[in-house]
């Protein structure tokens, strides 16, 4: 076996994994609860009789609802005896459609007289639509998981859903339609984590266990009694061994099984104190590799190649102990992994982009030689992607995507599951 | 084929690999250049960069951990405990402990905390109040309740300059503040080396250096921002985060609330909006932006000048000191406040803040520190010295709330004003605090080893 063929596939997990669906902005006949409590609110304050009513929309509602949204408060407070009309009258209402960063408000200020009154409902807002994009190969997107706890890595095993967090290890079991958590156990770092954590995690090959490294750490789990994710074990010590970056895996070259090659896990040494790997793996390449960020594991004609993102940003191609600079990579981020998905050229590498941090996307790419093609329009993932690999089948990636939805929200974790159709 | 040599030009640049966006590099060096004291309380950056607080305001507008990991009250609020972190030392190697915290807070308020007695009890501190603190994380966030090793001075004359916080003091010469990385900070070691800040740098020289180079972080006022748009500077900008208003004394001659609310009438906050601020700031009348409320609308912030002078019903008060505090928008816009109180039959003298008098009206920015409502508003009226009444979680709790405290006139809100900087091409991912404030221990540099 040549040095070239030293190599595996990145694998993690084989998912069954549940969709969320995607939500839609609220439909009309959700304003008939809010219209009701407020027009309970006015008649309360009001008592029977007529006033005239006017309404301003200051919220994000399209201006096509608002003849609905009139409608549904003019029957609610005839319900009450108010008979509210665009007719002067010695009582008026205002009515103003409002928002805040967390929620519409609506507000009816009565006015009688020269004394004005305030009543106030709030609506919950609709939330936004997900998004993808179509081309040569179709990226999907499913969200898997969400939390609030940075996600530096997971794997399925078995049994569960194992996530790494910078402090500690937790379990999920699949319950109902979603993953519920079962247990939480601490690393037990004794030094502090670098500001962009990272973690590896594998499972064991019959899925009843796992291998986690993070920085200055590395830990053991094991699921002795399986079918119950509460039994789960998990040993973490101090470690400056190298993480594994691929599992023993057959590569497929060429078109039959004898054209399969048989690669070799490799480690590389990581360097705890910043958020790269520092170039040295074992076993070796056959030649001196630069610090970077991500490699995977490409299928090539003459065997495999090792594709690394140097903390530099160049990314470069190992192959017959060489390395070779990739061109067509201006666009590329910092992650990647590779996905088989049998269309085009087979395996394509799933890139994360180069803009905007807060607006990061994923976009397929195939390496025919020296210079990447895109083979996907981009799809936008609505966050940062912090971190991004492989399932084990190499026919889904994973990607946790950081949501910063803005003042008065929460910053969130979701773990998705992107997959490619061919068109 | 001078055409052949072009393309084959073309295709060579093309194909070149080129440099990706990666994730932040570590090390280098950030140039910033501040108009100010990066020490002062609160809003300096220093304080920010190498003191933290038990707690820290997250994006939701909540108090999370900080160096608190957890905390519980009791008796209906009046009664506090904070569990520190275990393992954080400041940046001398002291270790971080219950003593260090209560004297650090002690040595920050006084006899004027908001609460009653502060005592360290094992790895914890507690605190109790006579009236129950329901926000007292959220408060704890804020900047003036960082926590700083008591007793550690430093070159700049700063009152503690020893912390947990990402960045340590290093050195101060020539008007130059050196911070360093904290290696062992216990959020992580910044990205950067160093960030070197240069104080009581004109608005001026600060946008010329960032203009040939020489600075990557400076400043930009409310009242700029229109201008370092067309300069086409690289603006990050908060929303508004920062509260123009006037407290009103209730004693002496303003003792008279009418007199207070023919004042609220009489201020003309869309030409100080206009004219001083550049129509960067939202007017409002309310003491919460629309943003956090979704009423602020139910206040009206029109000028008045007949409600004005039927209010002031032909009393002339003696003459009143409106003072200051600020650079010069601020000043602009307390001689036009003056101005239009003249114009309602005041008689109104304007002076820098800090002169020994008696102050009737203080023309002041206030900051909004969290992107909650209550706390938010509990800050302000704190930081105007105005009394907190207890607070229901409902919009219509809060209204109740707003109303009942801008009908006693001892507040009269003007504008918000966004936070903003601007930067050079060499900063990655600066985010903003809710306050407004960038926070430098995430950022890294494009050209950083």
């Amino acid at each position: 076996m040549t040095p070239k063929k030293l190599f595996c596939l990145v694998a993690m997990f084989a998912s069954a994994l549940m969709t969320q669906a995607a939500d839609t902005a609220p439909a009309p006949s959700a304003w008939e609860q809010p219209a009701a409590a407020l027009a309970e609110q006015i008649a309360g304050i009001l008592g029977p009789g007529p006033a005239h009513l006017t309404i301003r929309n200051l919220s994000k509602i399209s201006a096509d609802e608002i003849p609905a949204i009139r409608r549904r408060l003019e029957q609610d407070l005839k319900a009450h005896g108010v008979q509210a009309s665009g007719a002067e009258s010695a009582n008026a209402i205002r009515v103003t459609l409002s928002e805040n960063l967390r929620e519409r408000l609506w507000v009816a200020e009565i006015v009688e007289g020269t004394e004005t009154r305030v009543a106030m409902v709030h609506v919950e807002p609709g939330a936004a639509q997900q998004e993808s994009s179509t081309s040569a190969v179709a990226l999907h997107r499913q969200s898997v998981l969400t939390t609030r706890a940075p996600v530096l890595a997971a794997v399925e095993t078995a049994d569960g859903f194992v996530v790494v967090e910078p402090e500690e290890i937790v379990i999920f079991a699949h319950s109902a339609d979603s993953w519920k958590e079962q247990n939480r156990m601490g690393i037990s770092q004794r030094k502090p984590l670098a500001r962009d954590p990272r973690a590896v995690i594998f499972s064991s090959p019959e899925g009843q266990g796992f291998e986690a490294s993070v920085a200055g750490m590395a830990c053991i789990g094991a699921n002795q009694q399986a079918p119950s994710p509460a039994d789960w074990t998990v040993h973490c010590r101090e470690s400056d061994d190298p993480w594994l970056l691929t599992l023993p895996q057959q590569i497929a070259t060429g078109s039959t099984p004898d054209e399969n090659v048989h690669v070799t896990p490799l480690r590389a040494f990581y360097n705890s104190a910043r958020n790269y790997y520092t170039g040295v793996v074992t076993p070796s390449l056959g030649v001196d590799l630069p610090p970077f960020y991500t490699a995977v594991l490409l299928p090539r004609p003459d065997g495999a190649g090792f594709l690394i993102n140097g903390i530099d940003g160049k990314v470069q191609l190992v192959e017959a102990a060489m390395l070779k600079p990739i061109a067509g990579t201006r666009d590329w981020g910092s992650d990647f992994a590779s996905l088989h998905t049998g269309c085009g050229a087979g395996t394509q590498i799933i890139v994360s982009g180069s803009g905007e941090a807060l607006t990061d996307s994923l976009r397929a790419y195939e390496l025919p030689a020296q210079e990447a093609i895109p083979a996907s329009a981009p799809l936008a993932m609505e966050g940062t992607i912090t971190a991004l690999w492989a399932a084990p089948d190499s026919k889904s990636v994973f990607a946790v995507v950081r949501k910063t939805a803005g003042e008065g929200q929460a910053d969130q974790y979701e773990v998705d599951r992107v997959t490619a159709n061919c068109n | 084929m001078l055409r052949q040599i072009a393309i084959s030009f073309l295709v060579a640049v093309l194909l070149l690999p080129a440099a990706a966006r990666t994730r932040p590099h570590y090390g280098g060096t950030l140039r910033v250049e501040v108009e100010g004291d990066p020490w002062q309380r609160p809003g300096g950056l220093a304080r920010q960069m190498v003191l933290d607080g038990l707690t820290a305001m997250g994006t939701d507008g909540t108090a999370g951990p900080a160096l608190a990991v957890e905390w519980n009250s009791d008796n209906d609020n009046h009664r506090w405990q904070f569990r520190l972190r275990p393992g954080v030392h400041f940046q001398d190697g002291t270790p971080l402990s219950s003593a260090n915290v209560v004297a650090s807070l002690t040595a920050i308020c006084g006899a004027g905390c908001p609460w009653t007695a502060l005592h360290a009890v094992g790895s914890s501190v507690v605190f109790t109040s006579d009236s129950p603190l329901p926000n007292l994380p959220e408060l704890l966030a804020g900047d003036d309740y960082r926590i700083a090793l008591a007793g550690a001075g430093s070159p700049t004359g700063a009152p503690a300059s020893i912390g947990t916080g990402p960045f340590q003091f290093t050195a101060f010469s020539n008007g130059v503040l050196t911070l360093a990385a904290n290696d062992n900070c216990w959020q992580g070691r910044p990205f950067l080396d160093e960030v070197e800040i240069r104080v009581h740098r004109s608005m001026r020289d600060q946008w010329l250096d960032l203009s040939v180079g020489r600075a990557d972080l400076v400043e930009v006022p409310a009242e700029q921002l229109r201008q370092a748009h067309e300069q086409r500077l690289t603006v990050v900008a908060s929303p508004p985060v920062s509260l123009l208003a006037i407290t009103v004394s209730d004693s002496g001659a303003l003792s008279n609330p009418n007199l207070r609310a023919a004042i609220a009438f009489a201020v003309d906050r869309s030409a100080i909006s206009n004219v001083i601020f550049q129509k960067q700031g939202e007017i409002t009348a309310s003491l919460l932006p629309a943003e956090l409320t979704g009423y602020s609308f139910l206040f009206s912030p029109d000028r008045d000048q007949n409600k004005a002078h039927e209010l002031r019903g032909g009393v002339t008060p003696p003459l009143l000191t409106l003072t200051v505090e600020g650079g010069p928008a601020m000043q602009l816009a307390a001689q036009r406040i003056a101005l239009n109180l003249r114009d309602a039959g005041f008689n109104v003298q304007v002076a820098s803040a800090g002169a020994p008098q008696h102050v009737d009206l203080a023309l002041r920015r206030l900051t909004l520190e969290s992107s909650q409502p209550q706390p938010a508003l509990e800050s302000i009226l704190r930081a105007a010295g105005l009394a907190v009444p207890v607070m229901e979680q409902s919009p219509e709790g809060l209204y109740k709330v707003e109303r009942q405290v801008l009908d006693t006139h001892m507040i009269i809100p003007l504008l918000y004003l966004p936070r903003a900087c601007a930067v050079g091409g060499r900063v990655r991912d600066l985010l903003l605090s809710p306050d407004g404030a960038p926070q430098l221990a995430g950022v890294s540099l494009e050209d950083a080893p």
